[in-house]
């Protein structure tokens, strides 16, 4: 099926597949892919499907339609023609039917439509992205007492404390020096699991020499701890819990 | 406190573009190895990626003479001074970027990832901004240690794509974080055990667009050592169709510790 992707200068603003329906574009809102700039009209062109092709069709616009430059009236398009609609474009693209991760006879994964060059996304859409990762970041800044503190518990096995407050990014279980969980026998692992703490402030854990266990089920991948959890690993139990 | 680390890396055009806008600096001395993507038009990606590796390396190593440098930007709470460091050299970086940006038409919008990995003792602190990777493989498990800053990643973590979807979407390329586009950016930083039998991965989007993960395992599992994992990657990856430039560099630990003392580490932390 058929993509419009709206660009304005190197920015990538929106992607709308073509179905069987039409879509309508100009500045109204009415419109399947709204392009709201003063160079556009209200109502300025469509793009439809007939027997199979892609047309393009200019509603008689005060500044016109191109494609790949020339001004048009009605025409087909195909993958990789540009739609210039005032300082906007339209990127006409193939998007890519998924069947599996089929791979080919090589066993090279199968060829990913041209990629273009690295862009950045639209300044308003990415500004609030921004104020949402912000806020992510000051809620790790608040004062510890307002905050639920992330604790292991040891509930099984020999260990040097009863309980850990999980301050750090990486913790590490074992009995090597830069353990926060200290192992004790001969033959505990140096680093049986570690513990590590994302941007979001949540925690996973993960396996090190060891594969740990997170309630009765190993973790083969770093996997996100939930208040409640009971981790067993190199002969110990440590539930994950969230004190006041 | 070094780590005794055997290193590869190579940086290759590829096969579709013009130039290469990627740039790396391995500086083993300090156990920090860093990697940029650069965009822009022209050449403006070259200068992009490569201010900012010059910037962190530099940083780092001023740092190294002078302790009490001061740190660009908040301290992150229970982030080692190792992390701290690095992160502080990245935003650093984004400040030399974004007004390199605004001092020259030729240059304006231009912008990089970065990714950076620090070794102290067993401790490998990750930093990165972008959708350039930082990959652990160990017992033959490839892990992907850096979370993309793309948005397709995100609208992947927000639940609102799925994950077929996003590797089918148009907009792959579309960043929503980068160094030099913004007077001040949020750098993401990790950190991770690195031990006896692992292996790092740092790498541009021009491997993992067209290598899978578990090629990319395959090719780390088997090389005899990191130089050579690092030609084969880049060599696999033009094969397949070198769509972008493609960095790699591959970090092994040594299996043998420097010293009878080396496993007493100074350990230097922020107790605040």
């Amino acid at each position: 099926m058929p993509k419009l992707v709206l660009k304005f200068e190197n920015s990538v603003l929106k992607e709308l597949p073509v179905g069987s329906k039409e879509v309508s574009i100009g500045r109204s809102p009415e419109n399947g892919l709204v392009i709201d700039n003063p160079a556009v009209s209200h109502y300025h062109a469509r793009v439809f499907n007939e027997e199979g092709r892609l047309m393009l069709e200019d509603f008689g616009s005060m500044n016109g339609t191109f494609v790949n430059g020339q001004r048009v009236k009605m025409v087909t398009l195909k993958p990789g023609d540009s739609v210039g609609i005032g300082k906007h474009t339209i990127v006409i693209s193939e998007s890519r039917e998924l069947d599996g991760f089929a791979t080919g006879s090589t066993g090279v994964r199968p060829a990913a439509p041209k990629i273009n060059e690295t862009v950045m996304l639209d300044t308003k859409e990415r500004r609030e992205f921004l104020q949402k990762v912000a806020a992510v970041g000051e809620s790790s800044q608040v004062a510890p007492s307002r905050l639920k503190v992330p604790t292991l518990v040891v509930r099984k096995g020999r260990t040097n404390q009863h309980e850990y407050a999980l301050n750090d990014k990486l913790t590490v279980v074992g009995k090597s020096g830069m353990a926060t969980v200290k192992l004790k026998g001969w033959f505990a692992p140096k680093a049986a699991a570690q513990i590590t703490r994302r941007e979001d402030n949540s925690y996973y854990i993960g396996a090190a020499d060891k594969v740990p266990a997170v309630n009765g089920q190993p973790v083969f991948h770093p996997t996100k701890l939930e208040s409640g959890d009971v981790i067993s690993v190199a002969g110990i139990e440590l539930e994950f819990i969230y004190r006041d | 406190m070094t780590t005794e680390m055997e290193f590869g890396a190579r940086s290759d055009r590829g096969c579709v573009r013009e130039n290469n806008e990627d740039s790396y600096r391995v500086a083993p001395e300090m156990n920090l190895f860093v990697l940029s993507d650069g965009m822009g038009g022209l050449d403006a990606g070259e200068v992009a990626s490569r201010l900012a590796v010059e910037t962190i390396s530099t940083h780092c190593r001023d740092a190294e003479m002078n302790a009490s440098l001061p740190l660009t930007g908040e301290p992150i709470k229970g982030a080692s001074a190792v992390s701290n460091r690095l992160a502080s050299a990245i935003r650093l970086a984004n400040e030399v970027v974004y007004r390199a940006a605004q001092e020259s038409a030729d240059q304006r919008g231009m912008g990089a990832t970065i990714v950076a990995v620090r070794f102290a003792d067993e401790r490998m602190s990750v930093a990165h901004v972008g959708d350039s990777r930082v990959y652990r493989l160990r017992e033959g498990e490839l892990e992907q240690l850096t979370q993309d800053h793309s948005f397709v990643a995100e609208q992947v973590r927000r639940g609102k794509m799925t994950e077929e979807e996003a590797s089918g979407s148009t907009m792959q390329n579309v960043l929503v974080r980068a160094l030099g586009i913004d007077p001040s950016v949020e750098v993401d930083v990790s950190e991770e055990l690195f031990v006896e039998g692992d292996t790092a991965l740092l790498c541009s989007d021009g491997l993992t667009r067209e290598l899978s993960d578990s090629q990319i395992a395959a090719v780390l599992g088997e090389c005899e050592d990191a130089q050579e994992a690092a030609a084969r990657l880049v060599d696999l990856a033009k094969q397949a169709g070198g769509g972008d430039n493609v960095t790699v560099i591959v970090l092994r630990h040594a299996s043998k510790p420097v010293g009878a003392f080396a496993r007493i580490g100074k350990w230097l932390k922020d107790s605040a």
